[in-house]
């Protein structure tokens, strides 16, 4: 009877790789009661990955999440994907969805901080430190909006550093998880990354602040998708991001919050 | 003079095998015997493709295996030559791409000539650039052959070298198969399991069963004066079991088990003793018809099957015990035997043998 | 007979339904745009860049391949020995590795934080990043494919071709190379079309051991990945281009296979 073993490891196989998929979180990660639930999906940037999850566990509605780069969410949604809830790290995504009508009127829930992370012990210290040419410098693509925030901050320095910084860049990478997994394998010297993912690496990253005039203004927007299943439930879950359980959560991430007005 | 002796021990199956045969130059030993008698695995430990538990291998002054001193020759250092049962050709070469696939450390144009001289020896010169899956079975073993033979190898192997071909085949192919084989000069090593192969080819016989040789010698000395039951079945004897004791006119006197009857025999024996008598000596007489002459054998027996084989016809009886009687058209015409008819099975004393049973 | 009707009608929906849902995926690819903005897509900086890196790295993948893999093989299907078993899974255990999981494996194993980081560092080889770091990766992942297509193929040989071959002079090695490898040739071929479209395709590992960038490590897929966000078309071009040639690696080799020329049976 071996038939009954093989059945087995199949089932218990099944449901490990059920669990396993690269961005999707299940949602019942928390101890809530097994309530039947009312259940929305929201496609958010990688960045969100740490204050969602924590988001989740403190909401009686439970959330399927899909982080990936804002960008190839949202070429997801214009392909006709229709998730709940869409938060992008940049304003002109979700704007740009709007503006196609893709997705309801975007509301800035949160701000971030772009730094320069770097391991622990590295002995890289500043912005100009960076085009030195033995370092390897790990940024996101144009298109995803910490590498666009990226070349923004490049584009504000003189160009003979710009392109000193922009020569030592060995990978171009879709997101942030990505990134900062990178540098903690010690694969790349640094990266231009959130001070939310700094906070997220649990003490293997540490960050490096730009000066104030390269710093961009980071902010974070979020909108309910047309089409979108659950729209109440999707409002809900935005407004406890800007003023509830939401907001807490990210300021305990390490993100700031959105100007005021 | 080269001589090739292989002796082998080794567990095999049920049963050990417990071999040690001597082949001469120019001649061949034919092992014949059932199958799974061990012929096969003795061919494998002499090419040195296993290696038994004990044994020893020696071609001439070379010494290809001897387990005690732990020499054992890799099978591509014994200079020995292979023909498989099924031949074992390379598919994708040419015929003359295997035949030449022996031929090493002579410049490539040599090789090639060599291979298209050996082809037309073995009258296959229009075939040399055909694949193996083209030609025909004969076609095929005659190249395996001439692959064999090209490296001039100090000893010949050939596991069942007729069973692979179709009736019509076999015959010529058998001819010509022993033609070569008496040119070649080299010891050989035969094995079959069927006798009349054996005889054809070998200029001894060795049968074997069980791991042993139980009986050797020239193919009509086995016929003549088979050791057991079994080589006289082996031979295609007719065999019949029974208890002897000597009669009169030093004639052996031997009462049959399965039938009421006795046989006379000129051969000695008491005890227990397989009779055996070829079909051709089996004359068919109608039932109840008299001896003619002395020392007479007759049974009484029923036809059971009638079957036309070449110009001779087989008749299988049933006589307490299975006997074949062998038998012209003429003389099946004349009784008319079909199944059921009651005849009386005749052959003299002088053609019964005695063997251990 | 109806029983027999319906099992045979039940067959020949299942592999429509195969069919269907193999075929429409890829025929959303060429459809969705017509052919002369695929074609001005490809004209993109990078695209170009990125098919040719993508045909160096897997061609000197599956040459590593090739070149390692087939003595493995041999190995493992002609002899048997203590832990043979336990190597043949090892070999197998990259196929079922999520990709993302083979990068992550060879981060730790030889990044330069890993087991044989300090060792790499050493002999001044670095991976992360690098070309080379590509080739890796993709024969990581594309070994298996390979390497399990050439032990059936040798495994299926004929033992007594292999005994004729000793017995008419030739070792171990001459066999090797003159009589199994022809002798499993349409084995070993179709077992390299798998891995090389298996290398073509592959992403995950890739991006995370080495990176992507333009030039030096964004092979084909990856580029598509980078197009993906913003320029969808530019995405399918690149995207059907690589079915393209997945299709005619494989053609050709199922023909090379079956071609008599090459000593393989021709089709049945």
């Amino acid at each position: 009877m071996r038939t009954i073993p093989l059945l087995a490891t199949i089932a218990l196989t099944l449901v490990a790789c059920g669990g396993e998929e690269e961005s999707a979180s299940g949602s019942e990660a928390g101890g809530a009661p097994s309530e039947p639930a009312e259940e929305i999906t929201v496609s958010a940037a990688a960045s969100l990955t740490t204050a969602f999850e924590a988001y989740d566990e403190r909401t009686p509605v439970t959330e399927r999440f899909s982080f990936a780069g804002s960008d190839a969410l949202a070429a997801q949604i214009r392909q006709g994907a229709t998730p709940d809830v869409y938060a992008a790290a940049n304003t002109e995504l979700p704007q740009a969805l709007f503006e196609e009508g893709e997705v309801g009127e975007p509301t800035v829930f949160v701000t971030n901080t772009l730094v320069i992370a770097v391991p622990t012990d590295s002995q890289i210290a500043s912005i100009d430190d960076l085009t030195e040419s033995d370092v390897d410098l790990v940024i996101g693509t144009e298109d995803v909006p910490f590498g666009s925030y990226t070349r923004t901050v490049l584009d504000r320095l003189p160009a003979g550093e710009r392109d000193a910084i922009l020569a030592n860049v060995r990978s171009e990478e879709p997101d942030v998880n990505s990134t900062v997994g990178k540098l903690t394998q010690g694969a790349g010297d640094a990266s231009f990354t959130y001070s939310s993912d700094v906070a997220a690496a649990s003490g293997r990253l540490r960050d490096i602040e730009l000066p104030a005039e390269l710093q961009p203004d980071v902010a974070y927007a979020v909108a309910v998708v047309e089409g979108a299943e659950n729209p109440k439930a999707a409002q809900a879950f935005i407004d406890g991001l800007v003023s509830g359980a939401g907001a807490q959560v990210l300021q305990e991430a390490g993100f700031r919050p959105p100007p005021a007005g | 003079m080269a001589l090739l002796r292989v002796e082998a021990h080794t567990r095999l199956g049920d049963f050990d095998l417990a071999l040690d045969v001597e082949v001469g130059a120019g001649a061949c030993l034919a092992l014949a015997g059932p199958s799974g008698a061990g012929k096969t695995t003795t061919l494998r430990v002499a090419a040195g493709l296993i290696r038994p538990d004990r044994g020893n291998v020696t071609c001439g002054d070379e010494v290809w295996l001897d387990t005690e001193r732990g020499v054992n020759l890799p099978p591509e250092r014994r200079r020995c030559g292979y023909v498989f049962q099924d031949y074992a050709l390379f598919g994708h070469l040419r015929a003359w791409q295997n035949v030449a696939y022996p031929l090493r450390g002579i410049p490539r144009a040599q090789r090639r000539r060599t291979a298209h001289e050996l082809l037309e020896r073995f009258g296959l010169a229009s075939r040399a650039d055909a694949h193996p899956r083209t030609l025909s079975g004969g076609e095929r073993q005659r190249v395996a052959l001439a692959r064999a033979l090209a490296r001039e190898p100090r000893a010949l192997l050939l596991d069942e070298p007729l069973s692979a071909l179709d009736t019509r085949t076999r015959t010529s192919a058998g001819r010509e198969l022993a033609a070569i084989l008496r040119e070649a000069a080299v010891p050989t090593l035969l094995v079959t399991h069927d006798f009349a192969e054996a005889a054809l080819f070998g200029d001894e016989v060795g049968v074997i069963d069980g791991g042993r040789v139980v009986q050797r010698g020239t193919p009509s000395e086995l016929a003549m004066a088979p050791a057991s039951a079994f080589v006289a079945d082996f031979t295609g004897a007719v065999v019949l079991i029974g208890e002897a004791r000597p009669g009169p006119d030093g004639l052996t006197v031997v009462n049959l088990d399965a039938a009421e009857a006795t046989v006379l025999s000129t051969d000695q024996g008491h005890g227990r003793v397989a009779v055996s008598v070829f079909p051709w000596e089996i004359a068919l007489l109608p039932a109840g018809s008299d001896p003619v002459g002395s020392a007479q054998n007759r049974l009484a027996a029923e036809v059971v099957s009638v079957t036309v084989v070449g110009n001779r016809v087989r008749v299988g009886l049933d006589a307490g015990q299975p006997i074949t009687a062998e038998v012209t058209q003429a003389g099946v015409e004349g009784l008319a035997l079909a199944p059921g008819v009651k005849v009386a099975a005749s052959w003299k004393a002088a053609a019964t043998r005695l063997a251990e049973a | 007979m109806s029983g027999s009707r319906g099992f045979r009608a039940l067959l020949v929906a299942a592999l429509g339904a195969v069919l269907v849902f193999l075929t429409v995926p890829i025929v959303g690819v060429f459809v969705n745009v017509p052919p002369g903005e695929l074609l001005a897509s490809l004209a993109q900086e990078g695209a170009l860049e990125a098919l040719l890196l993508s045909l160096q790295t897997t061609a000197l993948a599956l040459v590593i391949i090739l070149v390692v893999g087939t003595p493995a093989a041999y190995l493992l299907a002609t002899r048997s020995f203590r832990g043979r078993s336990v190597a043949v899974t090892l070999v197998e255990l990259p196929l079922v590795l999520p990709p993302a999981v083979a990068g992550i494996a060879l981060l730790a194993a030889l990044g330069p934080e890993g087991i044989l980081g300090g060792l790499l560092i050493d002999a001044g080889v670095q991976l992360v990043f690098q070309t080379a770091g590509v080739v890796v990766a993709l024969v990581f992942v594309a070994s298996p494919f390979y390497i399990r297509q050439a032990q059936a193929a040798f495994a299926s040989i004929d033992p007594t071709l292999l005994a004729a071959s000793r017995t008419l002079g030739a070792g171990e090695g001459r066999t090797f190379l003159a009589v199994a490898i022809p002798t499993a040739r349409a084995g070993l071929l179709s077992g390299m079309a798998l891995a090389w479209g298996r290398a073509l395709g592959e992403f995950g590992a890739t991006l995370i051991f080495a990176g992507s960038f333009q030039g030096i490590t964004q092979t084909a897929p990856l580029a598509i990945l980078a197009r993906f966000g913003i320029d969808f078309t530019g995405a399918l071009a690149l995207s059907a281009v690589l079915v393209a040639l997945s299709a005619t690696i494989l053609l050709s080799v199922k023909l090379l296979a079956g071609s008599p020329a090459f000593g393989g049976v021709a089709a049945r």
